[in-house]
Formats: C-alpha cells, structure tokens, sequence
C-alpha cells in the first residue's frame, strides 16, 4: 500500500498538522523479467502528461545534494523498511541479493549469479570483494544470518511472509548460499530484489542490538554509507569510498524532513531542496511552470482502489460491486483527484507489472466508461435499491478523500445511499492492520504499489487466508490458480495463468479499480540523473544523481 | 530573608504536585485516546496477528493502565525518560536534539511581544484618538485577526518564494543564521500577541491615565513624559507583566503550528506527530516540558511583581 504523503490545507485549521498517513503495502515479491509496456489500460486522451524513461544524464560528479522527504523515517533496520521514506534512503546504503532496475527489470545485485538445479531450491553465488561500510568482506556467512534474522518472528520482519515457503538457508560452500523451498515459489526469489534480500554484516547488527537501525552504522554495502542522522530534521550520507560498483557522483546526499506538503513545495521552489519524490498533486502546476527546474512522472506499479472490506453488507452481492464499478466516473477522478496525471483502468494491477509482450488485452477487461444505465438495472437486479453502503474517507491525500466521494456520487446515482466516515489520517493507517478500525465499514480507498515487477505481487491478495484479505473473499478456483502461477518460474507462462486469475478478479471485484497512478519526480536545474521510476524503493538511485550543468 | 525560603519551598512543591496532577492527566489523555500505537509502528503496511501481538508484547501495550502509568512514573523517579515508540530510541536525546531551535524561537518570538506590543501600546495611550492610536488599533486588528499557521504562509510566499530574502524552510545551525532561518517563524507566530499585548498595555495605561494622581501631576506642571513613566507606566506595569507571562507561555503551545509550516522539525512538530501516533513517553516529556515553562514563567512574574510594584507582598499576587 502506499503513504500519501499530502495532507489537506484545509486539514491545517483544526488546530492540528497531520501528519502523512500511509498505507505501505506488503506482499509484493518478484520482480518479472521485462518492464511491461505502458499499453494496458487506455491511455486515449491522457496527452496531460508524458512518462519519462529516465531524467537526462548528469555532465558529472557534484559535492552534495539536498532531498526533500514528507516524513522521517522511524527505523533505518531493513528487515521494518516497508514505506517510501524508509526505503528511499536505505536503497542507496543497503543492498539486496539482486537488485531492481530503473527499467523495473531484474539483474544481479550481491549475488553474481543464481541458479535453479531445482523447482524447490535455489542457489546463490556471491559477488567476491564486497566491503562492508564498517569493515570487513561479506561472506555466505552474512547472507544466512540477514535471511535468517527476516524469518525470526523475534525480529518483527514486515518481510516475513516472504519466506513463508522458505525450509532452509544454509551455507553451501565459501560463496554459496542454498535457500531449500517446501514449495515451488517463484514469488521469492524475485522478492530477493527488495528489502526481503537485503544483506548486512553480522556482527554489526549483533553489536546494534536493540538500537541497530536507529543510528551509527547500519552494516550494509551500497554507495553510500549512513552519516549524521539529526532526529527530527535530517539524515545525511556519504559516499562510501569502498563501493564495490560504480562510484557515486554526490559526495553527499542530505535528506530533509518536510511534514508540511506546502512547505514541502516551497523548499523545491526556493532551492532549499534540490529535487523529491511522490510530489503532492496540487503542487504540479506550480512547480511545473516556476521555471526552478523540471518535474518528472515514471512508472509506479501504483493503482488507486476501493478495498472492499465487508461482504456481509450491501456490497457482498457482486452486481453491487460491479454497478458501482460501471457508475464511477474515473476519468473525472484522474482529472480532479490526480489532477490529470493518471490512467483510468479497470484492472488493480498496474499495466507496467506484466512482463513486456503478455499485457493481457484491453477486451478482458470491462470498459472503463462510465454507464450508469446499466448500472442502475445491476441495483434493481440486486434489489439493493436504497441500501447503504459506508466508505471511509480520510484528509490524507486526494487519492483518498476525492476517489471516496467519487464513489459516494456513482453510488446516490443508481439509488445506493452511500455514507462517508471521515477517519483521521492516523487512525486510516490502523485499517491496514486492525480489524476493529474497520467494523461498520464496507470500503476504503486504498493506492496499492507493488515491490516487484508482477501481477501476482497484489493478485495473490485475493487468495483464501491471505492477511491482506479483509473481506474473507474466497474462490477456490481463484486460489488454485494462484498457487500454480507462483509454482510457475517462467514469467511468460506465469503471466498466461495470471491473466485468467485477472479475469476472475475484474468479474468478481474483491477491489474495484479506478486509476492508475505514475510516480512523480522533482529536480531543479542543479542536479540530474535520478530515476523516473519506482525503483527507488529499492534501487540505489541517489548514486546516480550528478551536476547537470 | 526566611520569607523568601518559604516561599521558594511552597513553590517547589507546588510544582511537584502539578507536574504529577499533569502527568497523570496527560497520561490517561492519550491511553483513552482512539488509535492503538502498534499499527502506527506498521505504517500502515497490513500485518499477520502474530507480528501485532509480538509489538504489543515488545512494548508492554496489553498492561493495564495503572500498570503503565506506574512503570513510566518510577522510570522517570530514576532520571530515566523512557523509549519514544516510534524511533525505538531515549526519549531524552530526541527532546535535546530538537530543543535548541524551539528555545531560539520562542526566545526571539518573546522579544518580539514584549518589544512591540509594548512599544506600540505605549506610544497609542500617549496620544488615544491620534493618528498613532487610529493605525494601531487598524494594525492590532488585523494581528489579532490571523491565525499563525496563516501568517506564516503568507509571510514564507512573500518573503521567501517571492522575493528569496528569507529560507522558507529548516533552522539553520549556529546563532546568527538561526536568527537568519527562524526571522520568518518567529514573526508569524509572535504577530498575534503582538496584539494582544499592545491593546492590553494601551488599556491599561488609559486606566491610569484617567486617574486623580494624573491629573493632579500634570497640573502642577510636571513633564508629561515624566508623568507617563513615573505615575502611569508604573501602575500599569504589573498587570502588563502578567499579560506577557502568559504570552510567552501561549507562544510555546503555537509552535506547533509554526514549526510544521516552516518544517523546522522542533519539539512543538515532534509533539504534534508523537501525539498521533500515541508515542506515550515522548508525550509526557514534551507535555510536563511545557506546564514546567508555564510554572517557571509564573514564578518569575510573581518575583518581578513586588520590584514593580512596593505594597504587594512576595507571592501575594491578585489576578490582574
């Protein structure tokens, strides 16, 4: 799920600035070979906006540069970075066994290779001459105890369920780890690509204990090392000088702490911030025409959806489900809530998570034009005239607040009555995890990113028990194919089955979809070179920012 | 001077007994409060009921509340301030790291008032109805009328964005360019009690000026400003004290609207997030940090009063 990192103006004068929600979403492993196509769903008439590939190339190194980030991160202990700020500082200090591309495809990263003698096993050999920021050469030794600490429940590992079909993890030779499966799952080695693969040094996390992640040095072996960390303020890097990859052009990267989304703008205005990520969408078209520098929009693997969280209520009849799908105006939600920068789609996986040549085709999904006719006849089949449905709303984002009131207006449209629960933007974070949070709600919205380039990476949600399963949905025909697409290891043949899971899904709407969301990006005229993409959760994308003139 | 003594001891224990009666009070505020902190930790991210149930055990979340309560108390008996929940690190540290910009801020928002708010009282009463006190009265309106977190944006747009003069965001490090960085901040959040202040010194003195000892000091031909400083402001003074005193404490809880806006990252944004993620111990730090300011500002206006004013005893303050 994703943080939004925006908060009303309006929200101010309560008295209390609220800080950014979010809703960081687990789940997804894998990263599919291939960055999908940006085809999927329609992009007729979206000519607001052009996604970039990548920002141009910096003309060389520079001193330093500054980062504006909504909110500091809690913990800098890899086995809890599971939200954007986390994970947009860590990727360039800590490395995963494999690494996730700009490009959204997948290479090797501490691992130089990996092999599968097996469908249940899967063996690693090690890049030789990685240096640990503290000293000391990485060893098998070091990749089993870093797997080993994210399966410890002890640990509280937002990664667990990762290695839910994990047997073992054993050093099988000087730089050889074998990781044993119960079954086949080809969901975890592409999770080996995100904080799940993450490797650090043993003994440094040892001698952290309790404190490790929370300052000092964090082990790892990117391009940049963990430097002065001012609680409150900011956290600043520098370059490690014995980078076994390519040397970082910046110095030193500093990120700022800016809770404030306008205040967040303004740094970027005025220069005391050169660049950021996820800029709140109100701010487009001021920073777009301030002549300060250029903003950017890249793949995002994000959808914004409805997360239907009870079926015992109105919206347990799926005709319900797909009239308010049919009854949506998403188009005028892209244009309103995500002010123009967005696709709509009738599909919760995002396009670009399917590997290039296997989009499945635009007519296995249903229009994505409004039709309330229709609609309408679905409600008066349902006999769900008049019946009421409650969607939580909340003033963190207007990915939350504007898709909650789009469909509280599809639903009055076809004779639903359609209550909103304003939840404070705190209290919306807890819907994630807390069943109570959620009583007397029938939906919420919920932005959805995956952290691997694969469709299953949120279709596996829908699977019978899943955690992220609120509602109870269950098909045993759905959970079937699930498990046979997960066994599956070619991702062409894997993304065959998905495609049918797909169609259960967009028939059955456990989620209904709205839009499709691209990442955003910010850099003034001093600075270039970050990626467009979301591979900055995970990719360490800081090292690549250089002067650009 | 065992006067003094006795006053210094009742005071001391008053105090001992605020902080405790705030503590509790405060404590009890934020256990009640809807939200559990665990899903906090989690950002949001959905998690299994085991990883819940282990945060919970982890931070003793399932004790009952007097159980809570008792352990922080005899915690903080041992000078030890607890672990802030959120960043899983001494609560002591986070409150010190971030103490030294608020400090400056309030410090230079407190001069601000009293510089101002009095100055611009004093020079309206000189002449009530003149073209000073008209301006005033235009000027005190509308600072009185706007909100903090409005002035700021207003102030960064014009003076940061617009003009570049000012940083719009950050405190700056070392003492001149904090006083460079917190200018902006310290101007929005002093504007409002600028106003306050200046009409409560303007009555106040308009009060004392009508008075018979005036007029009966200006008939014998003494100097007006004389009689402005010796028979007026002099009267006046204790009640203008006790205004700025509650000034000063009233800017302490409007940091946290200010600091947010100019993303100053100070204890009053630290306090405003602690309190939404229920992050217990850092509340009560920062919480018992302010009623302690509140007691020691009204401390140093009860010692100021007797030099002020001679028939009032030590301690023996009426609510002006």
């Amino acid at each position: 799920m994703i943080r939004v990192p925006w908060r009303s103006a309006a929200a101010a004068s309560t008295g209390l600035i609220l800080v950014a929600a979010t809703a960081a979403c687990s789940g997804g492993h894998t990263a599919g070979a291939g960055g999908g196509s940006a085809s999927g769903a329609g992009r007729a008439g979206a000519a607001a906006y052009t996604l970039s590939a990548s920002t141009p190339a910096p003309k060389g190194p520079i001193d330093s540069f500054t980062w504006a980030l909504y909110a500091e991160p809690t913990t800098l202990d890899y086995a809890q970075a599971f939200d954007y700020p986390q994970n947009m500082i860590l990727s360039n200090i800590c490395e995963s066994l494999m690494r996730w591309n700009p490009d959204l495809t997948e290479s090797p990263g501490l691992a130089s290779s990996v092999e599968q003698p097996d469908p249940t096993t899967y063996v690693y050999t090690l890049r030789s001459g990685v240096k640990f920021h503290d000293g000391g050469t990485m060893t098998a030794d070091d990749v089993v105890f870093s797997l080993k600490r994210q399966m410890d429940p002890a640990t509280g590992s937002t990664w667990i369920s990762t290695f839910d079909n994990v047997d073992s993890v054993t050093k099988t030779g000087p730089s050889q780890v074998t990781v044993k499966l119960k079954k086949p799952d080809s969901q975890f080695g592409e999770a080996m690509a995100n904080s799940a693969g993450t490797v650090v040094h043993a003994s440094a996390v040892r001698a952290a204990g309790q404190n490790y992640g929370t300052g000092g040095t964090l082990g790892c072996t990117g391009p940049y090392t963990l430097g002065t960390w001012v609680k409150g303020t900011s956290i600043e890097l520098d370059k490690f000088p014995g980078y076994w990859g390519k040397p970082a052009l910046a110095g030193k990267v500093v990120f700022r702490f800016i809770t404030d989304p306008t205040a967040l703008t303004n740094a970027l205005l005025t220069g005391a911030a050169d660049g950021g990520y996820l800029i709140t969408p109100d701010s487009y078209a001021r920073l777009k025409s301030s002549g300060v520098g250029n903003l950017y929009f890249g793949k995002s693997l994000t959808t914004v959806n409805l997360n239907v969280c009870n079926l015992s209520g109105t919206l347990g009849d799926v005709r319900v489900r797909k009239a308010l799908l049919l009854a949506l105006d998403r188009s005028g939600f892209v244009k309103t809530g995500l002010k123009g920068v967005g696709t709509v789609t009738s599909s919760v996986a995002p396009a670009d998570a399917w590997p290039a040549g296997t989009v499945p085709p635009a007519a296995d999904l249903p229009p994505t034009a409004q039709d309330l006719a229709q609609a309408k006849a679905l409600i008066q089949q349902a006999g769900a005239t008049g019946k009421t449905v409650t969607i939580a709303t909340s003033p963190i984002g207007p990915d939350v607040w504007l898709l909650a009131t789009a469909f509280q207006s599809a639903g009055t449209q076809i004779g639903l009555k359609v209550q909103l629960k304003t939840i404070a933007p705190d209290a919306f974070t807890a819907l994630f995890s807390d069943p109570k949070a959620r009583e007397g709600l029938d939906a919420f919205p919920e932005t959805y990113y995956l952290s691997t380039t694969d469709p299953l990476a949120i279709y596996h949600i829908f699977r019978t028990g899943d955690f992220e399963n609120y509602a109870g949905w269950s098909d045993p025909a759905y959970d079937k194919l699930v498990d046979q697409a997960e066994a599956e290891y070619d991702p062409v043949k894997r993304a065959a089955i998905s495609a049918q899971i797909q169609k259960i899904a967009v028939d059955q709407l456990p989620w209904i979809p709205a839009a499709e969301w691209p990442n955003s990006l910010f850099l003034d005229k001093r600075v270039t070179g970050a990626p467009t993409s979301i591979a900055y959760l995970y990719y360490p994308w800081a090292a690549d920012v250089g002067s650009a003139g | 001077m065992s006067e003094v003594w006795r006053f210094a001891a009742r005071r001391a224990a008053e105090l001992a007994v605020t902080l405790l009666a705030a503590s509790f009070l405060i404590f009890s505020a934020v256990y009640l409060a809807p939200g559990r902190p665990e899903t906090f930790l989690l950002g949001g991210r959905s998690a299994t009921p085991d990883a819940l149930a282990a945060i919970r055990a982890h931070y003793h979340l399932d004790d009952p509340f007097p159980v809570q309560y008792w352990r922080w108390l005899t915690q903080m008996a041992h000078g030890d301030f607890g672990t802030s929940i959120q960043y899983r690190a001494p609560v002591l540290g986070l409150i010190t790291a971030r103490l030294p910009g608020t400090l400056m801020l309030i410090g230079m928002a407190a001069v601000l008032v009293v510089v101002l708010g009095v100055g611009s009282g004093w020079l309206s009463a000189r002449r009530p109805g003149g073209p000073a006190d008209s301006g005033m009265l235009v000027a005190t309106s509308v600072a009185v009328g706007t909100p903090s977190f409005v002035a700021a944006i207003v102030l960064i747009w014009v003076f940061s964005v617009r003009l570049g003069w000012f940083p719009s965001i950050g405190s700056g490090s070392g003492f001149f360019d904090m006083a460079y960085h917190l200018a902006l901040p310290a101007l929005a959040l002093s504007l409002y009690w600028i106003g306050t202040l200046a009409r409560v010194t303007r009555a106040a003195m308009l009060a004392e000026l009508s008075k018979d000892h005036v007029a009966v000091a200006r008939s014998r031909g003494i100097p007006e400003r004389t009689v402005l400083r010796r028979h007026v402001l002099r009267n006046a003074a204790p009640g203008i004290a006790t205004m700025s005193g509650l000034t000063i404490t009233g800017l302490v809880v409007s940091t946290v609207l200010v600091e947010s806006a100019f993303g100053l990252g100070g204890l009053g944004a630290f306090l405003d997030t602690s309190v939404s993620v229920k992050d217990f111990p850092v509340v009560q730090a920062i919480s018992l940090l302010i009623v302690t300011v509140f007691v020691a500002v009204n401390l140093v206006v009860d010692l100021i009063y007797p030099l002020l004013d001679p028939r009032v005893r030590l301690g023996a303050r009426n609510s002006a």
